[in-house]
């Protein structure tokens, strides 16, 4: 999450005031990024992973879990570790050793939950086919020193959610819920990390959106369950806060799993990977192409399908996340007419993008929101401080929000060596791509973050879906790769990706042929080829609608029979061929090329499908949709044992195969 | 004459690079983009129209150049590499044919790693990896490594890519050791900073390098096979230094049939050679020489910028065109 700065924040009235300010001393320490770092040349592809966990605690007696919330006191366990800080790991926040030359120790982060830990490796990886083997031991060394720091009755699992965050009794300590920052009726405000931007970001977004935030799941409607479904769990007869009417006037809706707190959403795990690009414009190139990838990869890492309880009748996170985060108003929603907001604005600062970025010659007009919601007058700082227009544009969108967090003393002055009005911005818009300057006064280059994808129960499969991305950018470049579909068209597949079992069901849009047209070409250096004459003018585009098609994901991945769409996978190979790959390597690479390849054609289970089997094949459960503690209590420890075990005890095989 | 194609750098060239199924040796990357750079050169110049495919094939003449008594086809100009030379990781791969006796392998060895270095405009090369006709890798079957002749090749009843490598005898170990020596002068030369084979299996690789001043690095084992190699070859190699890496290239890449048909002037062909409607094409008889197939690789970032081959023929007139059939 980084950016933990101390401070005093403003409450939100405050904030809102200054907002326009935070934006254009945002605006100006962008452009001095920018200035100071588009002609960085020549990156190494550096990567990493992150991996985030839950931290449950185990009531054996009684067969219950409840979610731990002693992540203070664990990170502070790991930033103690004298052998773990001479190894280069710890937390970065508090403290940790320097890295070294070999094996590193992985890095600890605190997260939104305070039942949430994040891991990284302790040191970026790079391409030697090397490097890639030592990912998924690395993930494992991460949760073996989390497991190591923790009580002997806890454990970090890598479910996305908590399946009955928001019940009652789900937390170890146990706090009252309706505290004054999140005004939950279900979760606690102890449920927030504690440290001042957490509770403070909760509590804005509200304010500035003037009720709770509304999370309704459809759920899943199971042989035995009352229908209309009305969610058990509300309370409507709280008058602690005005936020309470919020239930009163209609906030949880009929056939619906209601939430109401930023912890539904910002305490689900994710896998996030991000590259170090050469420059500024491989950076955007990769931004672009691996966009349209965003909603396949959420389908099929699909492992969301219980909250608070119940089983959803979706699969992934996202929306819930989206819906979490949602600080927009109700003029800004459309609900009511505008007067003293700016605009309307059709996305959530959680969602999927809405730009593309690249200086492609390949990236047509058609493919661009026309409706793209920017503020012109920050575009035009941008212009004038000599941004081309298709950047300019990207940053004025991402600025049309105002900063939830602002802290009193970061006012005073304007610092140009620093980030801080800028990143406030930037990283309170959680889309699902993310193209990341250089901090300033540091080597590191141009970065994008590709986080759509779930976190999957396995570190084998963590490591899996992280290399497959790591190659798939790697066949993009060298093939120079064409993704590009409108991009409402990717905001289409990413609701899409929510559709229960949506990897076997579902038909994403995708364009057919992702290679360029071939033709004689002049040399690099910009000299024209030998046979001037040869030179072709480019061919006439078609019409875009004959450029993508819906596939299923198993298509997308393995590839569409004849001449259609190669597959990923294919293209990934292929790559592989061309490379001086050693037996060993190209046989554990296999290995995890062969999971992708079986979660798409359906030869393996989605996670989100083998919980909800789980769920439904377990004695207790009455076919009405509900999870109840012990169900729970035995999921988590069948999530448990698959990480341990990987299937190789015949546990979980749906999910990997018989190995 | 000589005639020397090429497919340009093929890693934007779109759907010869893909091939289903990826685990099977095949040479269509070779051929479908030798193919398809020939279609982008015959279809470059015509000024008249809309890009649709003209009526008829136009004459090689318009899109082959002859210098001296060689034929470049298509005509070639070379792509050098753009970022300095260090940043690459430069591999080459050299696959000698049949038939072809091993004092011409001197020259041709010289002659395939020079156009490679012209091609991406350098100096040397850091591996070359060389493949010698008929000596195949088989993991399934533990005598493949023997010198005997393959006896009965698994029946090819049908004519497809995986049945290619049938087609030859192994190369006696005599004629590899010759060769050998060759490449060793490109070594002490500093041209080429690492070498390597293909397909060598233990008893093999036993018999080379006691005839070697400079060994092997590198042996090149099938894809196919990369998750089944024999212990005794990975420990043998792990002890002599030899690192196995994995390819997917057959051996035989360019069979005799195989040039004549993309040459040719039937349906698939491009009119090089003569044949019925095409009395302006050549006349003779093709004979593959050698095929270098390079690949440069970005070292830090994993990209690979360049990949192409060469592939050279000699048209034999003395013999008129079908003689052989």
């Amino acid at each position: 999450m980084g950016l933990l700065a101390i401070g005093t924040p403003l409450e939100w009235p405050e904030a809102k005031k200054v907002a326009s300010h935070v934006r254009s001393w945002g605006i100006e320490q962008l452009l001095a990024i920018w200035r100071n770092a588009k002609g960085k040349e020549r990156d190494a592809l550096l990567w990493g992973d992150e991996v985030e966990y839950l931290v449950v605690c185990y009531d054996d007696e009684h067969h219950k879990v409840r979610l731990s919330l002693r992540q203070a006191d664990i990170l502070q366990a790991l930033a103690t570790d004298e052998k773990l800080l001479r190894q280069g790991g710890g937390v970065p926040d508090l403290q940790r050793g320097a890295a070294k030359e070999l094996d590193t120790a992985p890095v600890f982060h605190p997260e939104f939950g305070r039942f949430m830990l994040e891991a990284t490796p302790g040191k970026p990886w790079g391409i030697g086919f090397k490097d890639l083997l030592d990912v998924e031991p690395n993930m494992k060394w991460r949760r073996k020193i989390a497991k190591d720091h923790m009580a002997k009755t806890e454990y970090p699992i890598t479910l996305t959610t908590f399946p009955r965050l928001g019940t009652q009794d789900c937390t170890v300590p146990s706090f009252p819920v309706s505290g004054p920052k999140l005004r939950s009726q279900f979760v606690p405000d102890e449920i927030a990390n504690p440290h001042i931007r957490f509770p403070t970001l909760a509590a804005n977004i509200r304010a500035r959106r003037g009720r709770k935030v509304e999370i309704n799941v459809p759920v899943f409607r199971d042989e035995k369950t009352p229908w209309p479904f009305k969610d058990p769990s509300v309370n409507y007869n709280l008058h602690q806060w005005p936020e309470d009417d919020d239930v009163r006037n209609g906030a949880a809706k009929e056939n619906h799993i209601y939430m109401d707190a930023m912890a539904f959403g910002m305490g689900s795990c994710c896998l996030q990977i991000t590259f170090q690009a050469k420059n500024i414009e491989e950076g955007r190139k990769m931004y672009d192409q691996l966009s349209p990838l965003g909603p396949i990869l959420l389908a099929l890492t699909a492992a969301t399908p219980v909250y608070k309880g119940f089983l959803a009748d979706t699969d992934v996170r996202w929306n819930q996340i989206s819906r979490a985060v949602d600080d927009r108003t109700p003029e800004e929603l459309g609900e009511k007419p505008l007067k003293n907001d700016r605009w309307r604005l059709p996305k959530s600062r959680y969602a999927s993008n809405s730009t593309y970025i690249s200086q492609d010659s390949r990236l047509r007009k058609e493919y661009l929101d026309p409706n793209l919601v920017i503020d012109t007058d920050l575009k035009q700082r941008l212009l004038d401080g000599g941004m081309d227009d298709l950047l300019a544009t990207h940053f004025a969108h991402l600025f049309i929000r105002d900063p939830i967090v602002v802290f009193a003393e970061d006012l005073k002055e304007l610092d140009l060596q620093k980030a801080d009005h800028f990143e406030n911005l930037q990283s309170t818009n959680w889309q699902h791509m993310r193209f990341k300057p250089p901090p300033p006064g540091s080597d590191t280059g141009w970065r994008v973050e590709f986080r759509p994808m779930e976190i999957q129960i396995t570190d084998f499969e963590n490591a899996a879906f992280s290399i497959f991305i790591v190659l798939i950018t790697r066949a993009i470049l060298s093939f120079d790769l064409n993704f590009y579909i409108p991009i409402a068209r990717v905001s289409e597949n990413m609701e899409t990706a929510h559709a229960r079992d949506a990897v076997s069901t579902e038909k994403f849009w995708f364009r057919k042929n992702p290679f360029s047209s071939r033709s004689v070409r002049s040399t690099p250096n910009g000299t024209s080829s030998a046979t001037p004459s040869n030179s072709r003018p480019p061919s006439p585009f078609g019409p875009v609608e004959d450029e993508y098609t819906q596939m299923s994901i198993n298509e997308v991945v393995n590839g569409q029979t004849d001449s259609g769409f190669p597959g990923l996978i294919p293209l990934v190979e292929s790559y592989l061929n061309s490379m001086n790959v050693d037996v060993e390597t190209r046989c554990e690479l296999a290995r995890y090329l062969d999971l992708i390849r079986k979660r798409a054609d359906g030869t393996y289970w989605t996670t989100a499908k083998w919980i909800r089997e789980f769920v439904r094949g377990h004695k207790r459960y009455m076919m009405d949709s509900v999870v109840d503690d012990v169900i729970t209590y035995d999921l988590v420890q069948a999530a448990e044992r698959i990480t341990r075990e990987e299937g190789r005890d015949g546990f979980g095989w749906e999910l990997f195969g018989k190995r | 004459m000589k005639l020397i194609l090429s497919t340009s750098n093929i890693m934007s060239g779109g759907p010869s690079v893909i091939r289903r199924p990826t685990f099977e040796k095949s040479n269509t990357e070779l051929t479908s983009s030798l193919r398809e750079n020939f279609a982008v050169h015959q279809r470059a110049p015509t000024p008249s129209a809309n890009g649709t495919s003209a009526p008829s094939k136009p004459s090689f003449r318009e899109w082959t150049t002859q210098q001296d008594d060689t034929l470049y086809i298509p005509s070639h100009a070379t792509s050098p590499l753009s970022e300095p030379r260090e940043s690459y990781d430069i591999t080459v791969k050299l696959f000698y044919l049949p038939n072809i006796p091993a004092d011409r392998r001197c020259l041709q060895t010289r002659e395939a790693i020079n156009l490679v270095l012209q091609e991406l405009g350098t100096t040397s090369i850091d591996l070359l990896i060389v493949s010698f006709p008929g000596i195949t890798f088989d993991a399934d079957d533990e005598d493949s490594d023997l010198d005997d002749p393959v006896t009965p090749p698994s029946v090819p009843t049908s004519t497809d890519d995986a049945s290619l490598d049938a087609e030859s005898v192994p190369e006696d170990m005599e004629t590899i050791i010759t060769t050998w020596h060759t490449l060793e002068k490109l070594y002490e030369e500093k041209i080429v900073s690492k070498l390597g084979i293909a397909e060598f299996g233990v008893q093999r690789l036993n018999k080379l390098l006691p005839n070697t001043k400079v060994r092997p690095t590198v042996d090149q084992i099938n894809v196919r096979d990369c998750c089944v190699v024999p212990k005794p070859l990975i420990l043998y190699a792990k002890q002599e230094g030899i690192e196995l890496l994995t390819h997917n290239d057959c051996t035989n890449v360019l069979p005799r049939g195989t040039l004549r048909e993309i040459l040719g002037s039937g349906e698939k062909g491009v009119g090089v050679l003569a044949g019925e409607g095409n009395n302006k094409g050549l006349k003779g008889d093709v004979e593959p020489q050698w095929v270098v197939k390079y690949t440069a690789v970005v070292k830090d970032r994993g990209v690979v910028e360049s990949k192409g081959y060469f592939a050279v023929a000699e048209l034999n007139k003395e013999q008129v065109h079908g003689a052989r059939r």
